[in-house]
């Protein structure tokens, strides 16, 4: 293990891999700081770019990205009161207050440093944990993937915000696009329309762009035309010590971000969902553990500490299901999944043993970019600063066009460029109806693995389903998923009859 | 009925008929019957239509009792909707024959028009140049830095 970190550490210390993790990470910070830029989308526009790159320095690139963009969203949620990005969400409860009272600094000093111890934890937990459970899952077979698969589309459903039964549909659509092309095992061409560019199926990478990307250049064209240009707050710091905050302020944060960065870490490793629910969940945490609850929201760091700690951890706890299993955490990890085939590699337990010194260069590439986003969020503030007025109206038909370049670079087809458009559309539909899109990518990418696995496993078995109950994994799983989706009905029922109680006695 | 009712009456139904379509077009499948296989390429999409099917008539029973959000007062322009979907439509239609530096100068300079808001005056001079130096460095950067085949029209560089 230690040889091979030491082969990753040389690697990201080249000069082609240094200067793309600084360049990422920056991007990345920009990506996360813009309201309306998301890290999801800056790790798909770039994934074009690292065609031509090795599989190393195109993943590390990848990496900064991933860690900048979820880090850079403070900045705005900071300083306009606007989270850059859903993982900043409960940054902006406390920070603006804070922003407000003239303690800004003191907000971006405790944001920037948590956001790096959180990041920092989390990578100590994915290299302590995924080597251990990619050994664990060497010995996994069919039944116990197509276990794992039925579980983690079930959970994302069921974790899905809002309906589930709009998640649950978001999920089957997903499922329903992946088995356009070429079915597994026989080989039968199904959905095709005769068309053979769809015999390969959708590209992962154009559903993702389409979806994430161009459904929200749509979505901006909505209001963009009424908008106001957002007040950014002034920030001196010239006249901060430090990081603006004091040493007995740190120590007194120590337990509030410990606890937060293992609500980060566990809910990362949780397929589907990640940074945009971890720093909800752990500022509701913080306040109902702390000595002061009724202070939350008017402007106390506990809050910042708690959101920015939580969304950074699930860095690592996301990539801990991508790196093992080859189940993407949440959307961002779903994008580096497309990343990793473009480069031929397939996640799984075999990638420990057969790509062992890229896998340690990702880990050195984590640690690079989390030490570089200090850094430049710090120091490279004010420039950050300047970039939130970039208006939008030019800065979102140039993403455009990039996206149309990622698309066609794919295969030099106008037709993955029409996709793309397909899956925007579909994605635009998805928020005016209100359905969540990451169950739609979750089920795209499971689909095939859950139906491969069924149809192998069933091969093994001469047809025989039981072999999915009786193998202690995947009937461990199978029973997690249906007693989560049987745990998520009865809470729905719940919810629903306690609402027409209190509507009741209302109108009594 | 509240225009928010109507949508999830709406949605239930674009479910509901998706399923069908998708139900539909799984038995049109040929696959060659095997002795001893119960499980073929159609099992999986038929499981997928008929869970739709059944999403689509619990959305409409959802429908039924749903209740509607009081609305945020947002104003949704479609008109600018609409004008960025036909003008990106338009872009990759003529991509292949009009090449992307042409058309995406073409492009860029209509979409900042369409997206300025109405606060600020449209600036045609500064807008075709942001569009030219982003054209031509995005064209230079994918063809000669990543060796990207993007389509030149008529004009070949």
């Amino acid at each position: 293990m230690l040889s091979l970190f030491q082969q990753g550490i040389e690697a990201v210390f080249t000069f082609e891999i240094f200067g793309l993790v600084f360049f990422g990470t920056v991007v990345g910070i920009v990506f996360g700081a813009v309201p309306g830029l998301t890290s999801t989308m800056a790790v798909a526009l770039f994934l074009p770019v690292t065609y031509s790159l090795g599989a190393g320095a195109g993943i590390s690139l990848l990496v900064a990205l991933f860690v900048g963009g979820t880090s850079g969203a403070l900045i705005s949620a900071i300083l306009l009161k606007i989270p850059g990005t859903p993982s900043s969400v409960a940054t902006t409860f406390d920070g603006g207050p804070l922003m407000e009272k003239g303690e800004g600094a003191k907000a971006l000093g405790v944001g920037i440093v948590f956001s790096f111890l959180g990041t920092v934890l989390s990578i100590i937990a994915l290299v302590f944990i995924a080597p251990t459970l990619a050994k664990i899952a060497l010995s996994f077979g069919p039944h116990e993937y197509f276990g794992i698969a039925i579980f983690s589309l079930t959970l994302i459903i069921t974790l899905a915000s809002g309906s589930m039964l709009k998640g649950l549909f978001s999920g089957v659509v997903g499922f329903a696009f992946s088995t356009v092309g070429i079915a597994p095992i026989d080989a039968i061409t199904r959905f095709t329309f005769g068309q053979t560019q769809l015999n390969g199926g959708f590209e992962i990478l154009t559903v993702l762009i389409g979806l994430f990307a161009i459904s929200e250049v749509i979505k901006v064209a909505e209001n963009v035309k009424h908008e106001k240009a957002a007040t950014i707050g002034r920030v001196n710091m010239k006249s901060i010590k430090g990081f603006g905050f004091s040493m007995q302020e740190f120590v007194g944060q120590l337990w509030n971000g410990f606890r937060s960065a293992l609500i980060g870490i566990g809910i990362g490793i949780l397929p589907g969902i990640g940074a945009g629910t971890s720093n909800i969940v752990s500022y509701i945490v913080a306040k109902k553990r702390s000595k002061y609850p009724e202070k939350f929201g008017t402007g106390v760091i506990d809050g910042v500490v708690a959101s920015e700690t939580a969304n950074n951890a699930c860095i690592g706890g996301a990539l801990i299901p991508l790196l093992t299993l080859g189940i993407p955490g949440d959307a961002v990890t779903a994008v580096m999944l497309g990343g990793f085939m473009i480069h031929g590699i397939q996640p799984g337990p075999l990638l420990f043993t057969t790509q062992g010194v890229l896998v340690y260069t990702i880990f050195a590439a984590l640690i690079l970019s989390t030490i570089m986003m200090l850094i430049c969020e710090f120091y490279g503030l004010r420039i950050f600063v300047k970039l939130l007025a970039v208006p939008k109206h030019i800065l979102l038909p140039i993403i455009l066009v990039l996206c149309v370049v990622g698309a066609f670079g794919l295969g030099n087809r106008i037709f993955d460029i029409w996709t793309i458009l397909l899956f925007g559309m579909v994605g635009y539909g998805f928020v005016k109806a209100g359905i969540p899109q990451p169950p739609f990518i979750i089920g795209f990418i499971l689909g095939p693995m859950a139906e491969t696995n069924l149809r192998r496993g069933l091969q093994l078995s001469d047809g025989d389903f039981m072999g999915f109950l009786t193998s202690p994994i995947s009937g461990a799983f199978l029973m997690l998923s249906a007693a989560s989706v049987f745990w998520h009905i009865y809470q729905a029922q719940r919810a629903r009859s306690v609402k027409r109680r209190a509507v009741v006695e209302l109108e009594a | 009925m509240g225009d928010a009712k109507k949508r999830e009456y709406l949605l239930g139904m674009v479910i509901l008929v998706a399923g069908i379509i998708y139900m539909v077009l799984t038995s049109q499948l040929k696959v060659p019957e095997r002795p001893g296989v119960h499980v073929d390429a159609t099992f999986v999409p038929y499981v997928l239509s008929s869970i739709m099917c059944i999403l689509g008539v619990l959305q409409l029973r959802a429908a039924k009792n749903f209740v509607p959000k009081p609305a945020s007062g947002d104003d949704v322009d479609y008109g600018t909707v609409g004008k960025t979907i036909g003008l990106i439509l338009g872009y990759v239609a003529l991509l292949d024959f009009a090449g992307f530096p042409l058309m995406t100068v073409l492009y860029l300079v209509a979409q900042f028009t369409v997206l300025t808001p109405h606060d600020k005056k449209v600036n045609y001079a500064l807008y075709s140049v942001i569009a030219i130096i982003a054209s031509a460095f995005i064209y230079l950067t994918f063809r000669y830095m990543f060796d990207m085949m993007l389509p030149v029209g008529p004009f070949d560089f």
